[in-house]
């Protein structure tokens, strides 16, 4: 009885599904073409609009992160189309939100990538590890909001600026100097687990043993809070100076816990440890004692771009503070811009033709930093700022020493990702 | 010995935060035999009100009044449990805290934004030595106050009214409706208690040396989860050993970090949730719960 | 995008006139056949509900088949997201809805699938510290042994599942998923660390499930990538889950399972073996969540450990209570609620009214908040007009004479602590 009435039902499925199929709209993806004025478009460039990417994190764990970066790249845009555009075309930004939670951001690259030229942030290393082979096959220049030696050397992902391993050989000789560190003095260094603090660790540790240090490590996660441990543990060993690789708030857990134990050592963070948030805080005066910040980034009292950055975002989000996330975001963003600008003028919009515009970048200035895009295997500069906390500096920082390269960073052999 | 000292008393003052947390566990599930996932939630909800009105009315009110208002959230949680649910089953009210934290916590994260709340506590960053030892005054304030809080729970549960309609209804809520307490009551004080004691667990989790509450501040709930476990789900005396058990494992697996990197880097993390299992394995209702009897 | 929903709107036409053709053709022969008045009953005039039931089925499976024919890969991956999420709440059903026994431990089992699947079908690579392990094996016998490695490792945790209870079982379990993640992160040359490692693609006698091989392969004219051609796989891997469960339940183990959980002590004495029970139930639901592990990493082509988190597992628990315990066709319910809401949510959040868009000064709520403001509340309201889970709401309608078994469901994640006495 059952297999009788199974019968028919099995053959109307099967005339219906061909049927249906016939009237499919659905077709294949759509090849690069020319437009009628002459300039080769690809996905996401239509006569009128040139659509980017941003995949970024607004409701989880990085949130006050991405929506600096956010800010900052809808202000240079803005900017950019008031005068006059790329090509005659207006930029927009498609941001996708994707809380830290790697299904939704790779849930949400899908929807977006047949729509978009370029990808201008992607926050998350492991959103970036899980996308990253979509993003070569694809085409796609990406700027990831991570700044991990392993994610260098690919044709598409772009790292803007040097990189947390070559940031802390920077540091590191900072901190020899300046605490006047001896052969055989240890130092700590907390970091997370993951890209993040692994990289900045393998710089650290080539740094120490270049300058005679030993490096007493000490891995957290993200959700650790309280590093009264650690601290214990590293006065313990009798550390003469602190790295710390982590969130901004393990950076003030970890100084705040320090200056509690009367232990006053220099700590050093790369800039995602710092938030100028933390000024505010019980922590604050501890953090502009003890506290120094390695950055591929001028403070904002720097250097006329800086200043002119600072003044123009305050205009447009008189809210929100100036932190890290404005200058990476402002970063990546103006590099996209020269690459579409470039882009334009070889007459290829097409997402190759805006990646070889980019690779062919050898002296581009942004916010006073020199980068070289040409040799994707390198970072973009070796150079690093020493800053420190200032309560009352613009982002909270200022500068201590200019940009510097170590010659222990040409050395350094950079991790294969 | 000072190293292990200074980590001793780390353990301690964490395992006294946790108890506060792992206390609303258990109060939670005696009462409603739910596990509460908003608990993080309601937490980050009492720092919070506390944070943004010690200005205006001083530090001890602001406490209170934090305390409260999570105490009204908590019981509002339950209320919409109890009636918008009547009559649904545990498992459907445990999946139900999963969408008001959700809710709650989106909220907060709102409103919490990228800052770090000051407590205005007035411990700030001063410090206690004690020989060579320094200790933030904040962390044994943290360990007092608990101590004195939990002392006055357990008083209240041993020899008050409600201890006594809420331990005759976790030991058999039929018989115990059937003598005329009133489970909804009994219930609704539970989770309003939780809530408070939630709120007070913030404020310690916010004050030096942490920089202030943010908005991950709520993660630190799921910590307490081994530590009411291991004490047994419905004890309070075993939240608290519990608690301590955990904070000082917590403690010294960090503190001991290198010593242990056999275990793998980050072992400290997953320390808590090891000696979690392995008490289980002995003791299948953790150190204090009472024993599962089955008669026919 | 506006292609999309014009195709999705025939797609319901088509859906829909399907049905209707189906019950013509089952209809029409039936009084030419039925002699009896109970069958002339059920042929004349309106379906039977087996038939209407049959005919719903049939519409379901054909919109399902044809789908990869019109929507495009978004909702294709969302779909396959949504595969992997069923199965796997299929199997912790088995184990949380029937058995009763709470795990908060599932997104473990779905990471041991999945790196299990990468590892054995992984050709070992790289040299000195980067170096990575693998077996190289066929992708479909990797697959097949990357569920048979979920399942072994819940076996190995049987004798902490056989002793727990209730709420103690479930952190119990929870503290596999912290375990997990550490080994994942500790054990780079198998898992990749923290950045996970790059999946195989799935192939079949050189036919790969990628937008290769046969390159640029198209059916009745439409491109057939990566993804259409995994659909296929979810699809089949979704029968046999559903069926094998559906199987399983209805057969001597489902009432045995039944009765372990309503009364442990009634089973024993039943003469159900009751460790032996439990820690199969615990074997095959890991084994569920392997292939479902498995699956996702397939689709994501690439598996990292922070997917594999406690927030992996709640959602797990929260599809198969939203579903409604202890029902298959529940749990896959459950799984599409909590594995599309979300994604659906975010997709469209950019369209709904009053919202201040990210990069823009205001204060009103951004997208990504109103999509999650949306998914808690939609879970309270469902919870609070399908008490019984989304299952509970089909089963509401009046029912078929002498199918009227109370359906309850008890999930003990609270275990009674005082002995209960009755003496005489």
């Amino acid at each position: 009885m059952r297999s009788t009435r199974l019968a028919p039902a099995a053959a109307v499925i099967a005339a219906l599904a061909l049927s249906a199929t016939a009237c499919s709209t659905k077709s294949g993806t759509d090849a690069s073409s020319a437009g009628s004025d002459g300039v080769k478009t690809g996905p996401g460039v239509t006569e009128k609009t040139i659509t980017l990417g941003a995949l970024t994190d607004l409701t989880g764990p990085y949130a006050s992160l991405g929506k600096s970066i956010v800010n900052a790249q809808q202000l240079y845009v803005d900017q950019l189309n008031a005068s006059g555009g790329i090509c005659g075309r207006t930029v927009k930004i498609t941001v996708k939100d994707h809380g830290y939670d790697v299904q939704k951001a790779v849930s949400a690259f899908t929807e977006t990538e047949p729509n978009v030229a370029a990808v201008s942030q992607m926050v998350g290393s492991p959103v970036v590890s899980s996308l990253s082979q979509e993003l070569e096959s694809k085409h796609l220049l990406t700027f990831p909001m991570a700044w991990a030696s392993t994610l260098l050397g690919g044709e598409y992902v772009q790292v803007v600026g040097s990189t947390y391993d070559i940031d802390m050989i920077n540091g590191v000789d900072h901190v020899v100097r300046t605490a006047k560190l001896k052969a055989g003095d240890k130092i700590g260094h907390v970091y997370f687990e993951g890209e993040y603090g692994k990289n900045a660790l393998a710089g650290a540790t080539y740094a120490a043993k270049k300058a005679k240090l030993k490096v007493v490590g000490q891995k957290i996660k993200p959700t650790d809070q309280d590093l009264t441990a650690q601290v214990t543990a590293l006065k313990q060993a009798g550390v003469k100076a602190i790295l710390i690789s982590a969130g901004p708030r393990q950076t003030a857990a970890l100084v705040g816990t320090a200056a509690a134990a009367g232990f006053a050592v220099p700590v050093l963070t790369s800039s995602p440890g710092f938030a100028p948030q933390l000024l505010a805080t019980p922590v604050g005066p501890a953090l502009e004692k003890m506290l120094q910040v390695v950055s591929p980034a001028p403070a904002f009292t720097d250097n006329p771009a800086m200043q002119k950055l600072a003044k123009d975002y305050k205009a447009k989000y008189p809210k929100d503070l100036l932190d890290p996330g404005v200058v990476s975001g402002w970063n990546a963003i103006s590099v996209l811009g020269e690459d579409l600008k470039a882009a334009c003028k070889a007459k290829d919009l097409t997402r190759e033709g805006i990646a070889a515009a980019h690779r062919k970048q050898s002296r581009l200035t942004v916010l006073g930093v020199p980068l070289d895009f040409s040799d994707r295997t390198k970072p973009a500069t070796y150079r690093s700022f020493i800053h420190k906390p200032a309560k009352t500096a613009p982002g909270g920082l200022t500068n201590v020493e200019p940009a510097h390269e170590v010659p222990a960073a040409r050395t350094y052999a950079l991790p294969k990702g | 010995m000072i190293k292990l000292t200074e980590t001793v008393l780390n353990g301690l003052a964490l395992g006294s935060v946790y108890a506060l947390i792992a206390l609303g566990f258990v109060v939670i599930f005696k009462a409603s035999g739910v596990m509460n996932f908003a608990h993080g939630s309601l937490l980050l909800f009492g720092g919070y009100v506390t944070a943004r009105l010690h200005d205006a009315i001083g530090f001890v009110s602001a406490v209170l009044v934090g305390a409260a208002l999570a105490a009204a959230l908590a019981g509002l949680v339950q209320l919409l449990a109890t009636r918008g649910l009547r009559g649904a089953e545990i498992h459907t009210l445990t999946i139900l805290t999963i969408g008001v934290d959700v809710l709650l916590s989106t909220e907060l994260n709102r409103q919490v934004g990228a800052d770090y709340l000051t407590m205005g506590d007035p411990w700030g960053a001063d410090v206690t030595r004690l020989g060579s030892i320094t200790v933030a005054d904040a962390r044994l304030a943290s360990i007092v106050v608990a101590v004195v809080v939990i002392s006055a729970f357990f008083a209240a549960f041993r020899w008050s009214r409600w201890g006594l309609s809420m331990r005759s209804a976790a030991a058999d809520p039929e018989a115990a409706a059937l003598m005329g307490i009133r489970l909804d009551r009994v219930r609704l004080i539970a989770w309003c208690v939780a809530g408070a004691l939630a709120a007070l667990a913030a404020v310690f989790l916010a004050a030096f040396p942490a920089p202030g509450l943010d908005r991950t501040t709520s993660q630190i709930a799921l910590s307490a989860f081994p530590a009411a476990i291991l004490g047994g789900m419905d004890s309070a005396v075993g939240a608290l050993v519990g608690s301590l058990v955990i904070g000082l494992t917590a403690a010294m697996a960090a503190g001991y970090q290198s010593e242990l990197s056999v275990l793998g880097a980050g072992f400290s993390d997953v320390a808590p949730y090891l000696v979690m299992v392995l008490v289980l394995l002995v003791r299948p209702t953790g150190l204090f719960g009472s024993k599962e009897l089955t008669r026919v | 995008m506006s292609d999309t929903r014009d195709t999705t709107g025939s797609l319901d036409a088509t859906g829909s006139s399907d049905t209707t053709g189906t019950v013509d053709t089952l209809a029409a022969p039936a009084p030419a056949t039925a002699d009896s008045p109970s069958a002339q009953a059920r042929w004349s005039g309106r379906l039977s509900p087996r038939g209407r039931r049959a005919a719903t089925v049939a519409a379901g499976v054909l919109v399902l088949l044809a789908l990869p024919f019109y929507v495009t890969s978004f909702w294709l991956q969302t779909g396959l997201f949504a595969m992997a999420a069923v199965i796997g709440a299929i199997g912790l059903n088995l184990l949380s809805g029937t058995t009763g026994q709470l795990s908060l431990g599932h997104a473990f089992f779905l990471a041991v699938g999945a790196y299990g699947y990468v590892w054995l079908a992984a050709e070992p690579s790289g040299t000195g510290a980067g170096s990575l392990y693998g077996l190289g094996l066929p992708p479909v016998l990797a697959f097949v042994l990357a569920i048979v490695l979920a399942g072994a490792a819940g076996g190995l945790f049987s004798p902490i599942s056989g002793r727990l209870r209730g709420m103690y079982l479930g952190i119990a379990t929870l503290a596999l998923v912290f375990l997990g993640h550490h080994m994942m992160l500790n054990a780079p040359q198998v898992t990749g660390g923290f950045n996970g490692r790059s999946v195989p693609p799935l192939d079949i006698l050189g036919f790969s499930f990628t937008d290769t091989s046969p390159d640029g392969l198209a059916v009745l004219g439409v491109p057939f990538g990566g993804l259409e051609r995994l659909w296929y796989v979810g699809l089949a891997l979704v029968t046999v889950a559903w069926l094998a469960a559906r199987n399983i339940l209805r057969g001597r183990p489902g009432r045995a399972l039944g009765a372990v959980r309503d009364s442990e002590v009634a089973a024993a004495v039943m003469g159900v073996h009751l460790t032996r029970y439990r820690a199969c139930a615990f074997i095959v639901s890991s084994m569920y969540a392997g292939a479902a592990g498995a699956l996702l990493a397939l689709v994501f082509k690439r598996v990292v450990p922070d997917h594999f988190g406690l927030l992996l597992s709640i959602d797990y628990l929260a599809m198969i209570v939203i579903g409604g315990l202890g029902s298959v066709g529940g749990a896959a319910c459950g799984a599409v609620f909590v594995a599309l809401i979300p994604h659906l949510l975010t997709k469209y959040a950019d369209d709904l009214p009053l919202l201040t868009a990210p990069g823009t000064t205001g204060s009103g709520v951004s997208p990504g908040d109103a999509a999650r403001y949306l998914y808690g509340t939609a879970i309270v309201l469902v919870l609070i007009f399908a008490p019984g889970g989304l299952a509970g709401l089909a089963h509401r309608r009046p029912r078929r004479k002498g199918d009227d078994s109370p359906r309850t469901r008890r999930f003990p994640l609270r275990t009674r602590t005082a002995p209960k006495e009755h003496t005489p």
